[in-house]
């Protein structure tokens, strides 16, 4: 009788890790996708805030990739004031 | 140092000349139709010179609401956008301070005029500031208050400038090069030696016109100035860079500024915030890492963050 009842509570302690288990990998499933959904979500935002100048969705004046490099001679074109 | 067979077109466009580079020519007529659609929209949503725009409709709307298209929109954010990340140097409220002294109709035609309608200077006009401009974008909604009056000039045309670069190399797929008056966007594959830009006081003054020849890769360059775009006003030579500090043409330091930035719009919003920022704004340039040439009125010139220095004169021959 005494090892029945052992029997029980090792079934049912297995019973409840296996259900904490499965929870805990459907909420990190959950988690995924909902990541995902918000990835996607705020891509589709920067893509839209980025139309025009490239620089629109930024909170300061963005410095170029490089800066000018010094060349000679005349230019193709003339950057002046208009 | 060759770059070989750049189509190149110029015509043009807001009072002032267009310049577009393709690195492969066979795209060129298209490129300059996708130009000619956009800058034609550009036009219709934000002239102050013409009474059917949508910047004229919201100007006159007397304070009311006032529906707006995506276009105009984009450009009313990126003016207002320019203001908070200049605090308020560069401001798009100063549509009436134009007025006053004069800029009342579009340049050409004031040039060829001789004499703005405006023939006495006024008291200095309030600015009533960029916060009294509001823009709904979800519902494409604009409002304006305090009797603002809009003027998108310091943004607009560099925005174009972007828009344009950015869609031709998008659908041509071809290194473009975009120059609406002086102010430079690039987009693409640049030529292998980059685009050669001369920078000067005056863009209408020639590829070898006094000043320094660099070239860029990317991004935007724009140049901005006090010598260009200046009329008499009973007697006196006024130019259409309004400090908001005070309402009229700004007294500053430096006669020409030209900045690189990762876009033109950007470029141009640091070069105009830079005239009315006078003396500071060389720390000003060099704490935001921005490249920039600075040319005094007495000629003599600075530079920051990495901007080649000018070749002495024996280099540049």
């Amino acid at each position: 009788m005494r090892r029945d009842d052992v029997r029980f509570a090792a079934a049912a302690r297995d019973d409840g890790i296996r259900r904490i288990s499965r929870f805990t990998w459907r909420a990190g499933a959950a988690g995924v996708v909902c990541s995902a959904l918000i990835a996607v979500a705020f891509g589709h935002h920067a893509a839209h805030a980025t139309r025009g100048g490239g620089t629109s969705g930024s909170h300061a004046i963005v410095v170029p990739n490089q800066p000018p490099a010094p060349a000679h001679g005349a230019g193709q074109v003339t950057s002046g004031a208009s | 140092m060759t770059i070989l067979s750049v189509g190149t077109d110029t015509f043009s466009v807001f009072g002032t000349t267009a310049t577009l580079l393709v690195s492969d020519p066979d795209w060129l007529e298209t490129a300059r139709g996708i130009a000619d659609v956009e800058l034609a929209a550009v036009d219709r949503a934000c002239s102050r010179f013409r009474p059917d725009s949508e910047l004229s409709r919201l100007n006159a709307a007397d304070g009311a609401v006032t529906s707006v298209t995506d276009l105009f929109a984009d450009l009313l954010e990126a003016a207002l956008r320019a203001a908070r990340l200049t605090g308020g140097d560069v401001d798009p409220t100063c549509g009436q301070a134009l007025v006053e002294i004069g800029y009342d109709r579009d340049f050409a035609v004031l040039q060829a005029a001789g004499e703005p309608a405006q023939q006495r200077p006024r008291a200095k006009t309030r600015i009533p500031g960029w916060r009294n401009v509001r823009l709904d974008r979800k519902r494409r909604l604009a409002q304006l208050s305090d009797g603002a009056q809009l003027d998108l000039g310091a943004t607009a045309k560099a925005w174009a400038a972007d828009r344009c670069a950015e869609l031709i190399a998008t659908q041509a797929g071809s290194g473009v090069l975009v120059s609406l008056g002086g102010d430079i966007a690039v987009a693409g594959p640049p030529p292998a030696d980059g685009w050669r830009v001369r920078v000067t006081d005056d863009h209408a003054a020639g590829p070898q016109a006094p000043g320094q020849t660099v070239t860029i890769r990317s991004g935007g360059l724009a140049t901005s100035s006090t010598t260009v775009r200046t009329w008499a006003v009973a007697g006196r030579r006024v130019h259409h860079i309004i400090d908001p500090a005070t309402g009229g043409p700004v007294q500053s330091c430096w006669r020409t500024v030209s900045v690189a930035a990762a876009s033109c719009v950007d470029a141009n919003t640091a070069s105009t915030a830079a005239i009315i920022r006078s003396a500071a704004a060389l720390p000003w340039l060099r704490d935001a890492g921005l490249p920039a040439r600075l040319v005094r009125e007495d000629g003599s010139v600075e530079t920051t963050a990495g901007w080649p220095r000018d070749p002495v004169p024996a280099e540049e021959a």
